[in-house]
């Protein structure tokens, strides 16, 4: 379980993250949701520590994480998994030299032992015979589950994932987020998913918070997310012209 | 390099009163003292400068330092301390095969155009040789790699944006390490040598 109490964050004076207090639930995929610019990505990055915050808490079970020094942060941190937006693959290695990474860095495992962790991994998210090639052979689905893979070599307590479905097909986008919610609950992972595609909130939004201007406005699952009184999470969700006709005809 | 210094020398030193074996002493010194550390280093500001600094810059915009911190992992210490170790050693490599390369560059160029003979240059690059200035050029050339180095990995690492910013601070690598690179040279020079 992840506590974020009243966490602020600014940017050269620009309040960004305002008072923000949320728990994310441990087994669960927990969605943080809103508008491009609203403060999403800075809230995931203060959590796993990439930003320092001006003020609040964040605890990861028992533990303050942000009070933590650079050992202590780096013991949590071997607990953690995260996919980036772009994926972040590292350019100048193989796809299984990027999955064995965090082992190379975190484990004693002989190599043979990385291999097999390092393959299991990868079949873990349909990934096969791709070992030897590098990110720039990859397509943007591959990318993605590659880094998945590499997100979770580490059996991770923690995944944090920023918008997985960005740049993908439908189809794809709802095959990561299967993914995303197969392994969370394989492994009993708190994660945390970033988005602001709605097919994703409707398929994996187990908890869920909304986010607007930096300010959490509410907070709820996917059942509950269309019956909402709030009017800006309205906005966002009826945004298309077909789920305002649906809404309407369901009025 | 060498080549250019050999026949500029031999074309402005006409007077006979100068030994010709000079035109070897000139260009073995000018390689030496100058043109194998502080001209090798500008020339590699250029290249490894920039390197260093877009490569670091895009794997800053892409995420892969956040990747690397998500992991635990100093950053900083993984991707620069190992450029900057393998600038430290080998660069001191490449100015002594300037070296050599330079003074063979002169002495190839000088008897084929006929400005000095063999027997003369190899005199001229024997005499008066002070072996500290062999120590005094090595001595630069490591502190202009750490230049290169630091200057080009700080800028690449700092950068923030996209593409547009990766090759601004790749430009301002190369020209802050060339500015500092030649400012350094005339404070080692009055250390080193006065």
């Amino acid at each position: 379980m992840i506590r974020v109490i009243k966490l602020n964050k600014s940017f050269n004076g620009k309040q960004i993250l305002e008072n923000i207090s949320v728990t994310f639930e441990t087994g669960k995929t927990n969605l943080i949701i809103g508008r491009s610019g609203s403060g999403k990505t800075v809230l995931l990055k203060s959590i796993v520590g990439l930003h320092e915050i001006e003020s609040g808490e964040i605890w990861y079970e028992d533990i303050l994480f942000n009070k933590l020094d650079f050992a202590g942060k780096k013991k949590i941190r071997s607990e953690m998994g995260m996919l980036f937006q772009g994926s972040a693959l590292f350019d100048s290695l193989t796809v299984e030299q990027n999955v064995r990474f965090p082992l190379d860095m975190f484990t004693d495992n002989s190599l043979e032992e990385k291999i097999e962790r390092v393959n299991f991994c990868l079949n873990r998210v349909d990934i096969i015979n791709a070992n030897s090639l590098f990110p720039s052979e990859l397509s943007g689905g591959m990318k993605k589950r590659v880094a998945i893979a590499r997100a979770i070599a580490l059996n991770p307590k923690y995944l944090f994932c920023d918008e997985p479905n960005s740049g993908l097909d439908p189809i794809t986008a709802i095959l990561i987020d299967a993914l995303i919610k197969e392994l969370t609950e394989e492994y009993s992972m708190t994660t945390i998913v970033n988005t602001h595609d709605m097919n994703s909130v409707m398929e994996i939004g187990e908890k869920i918070i909304f986010i607007s201007d930096g300010v959490k406005c509410w907070e709820g699952n996917k059942n509950e997310i269309l019956n909402s009184d709030c009017e800006t999470l309205n906005d966002f969700v009826f945004a298309n012209s077909l789920a305002k006709k649906l809404r309407a005809l369901s009025k | 390099m060498g080549a250019v210094i050999t026949l500029q020398t031999a074309y402005n030193t006409e007077n006979p009163i100068y030994p010709k074996y000079l035109i070897g002493l000139g260009c073995r010194d000018s390689m030496i003292l100058e043109f194998s550390s502080t001209i090798a280093a500008l020339i590699l500001a250029g290249k490894v400068g920039s390197n260093i600094a877009s490569e670091i810059g895009t794997m800053r915009v892409t995420e892969q330092i956040d990747a690397l911190e998500i992991m635990g992992v100093n950053s900083a210490s993984y991707l620069i301390l190992p450029k900057m170790i393998a600038t430290l050693i080998f660069n001191p490599f490449l100015t002594l095969i300037a070296i050599i390369i330079g003074i063979f560059g002169g002495w190839i160029a000088g008897t084929l155009a006929g400005v000095i003979t063999s027997e003369n240059f190899i005199y001229g690059i024997q005499y008066a040789f002070i072996p500290y200035y062999i120590t005094y050029s090595l001595i630069k050339t490591v502190f202009f790699a750490f230049i290169i180095t630091s200057v080009s990995a700080f800028q690449g690492y700092f950068v923030n944006g996209g593409s547009l910013e990766v090759g601004r601070a790749s430009t301002k690598a190369v020209v802050y390490s060339s500015v500092l690179i030649l400012l350094f040279n005339v404070i080692l020079t009055q250390l080193l040598l006065s």
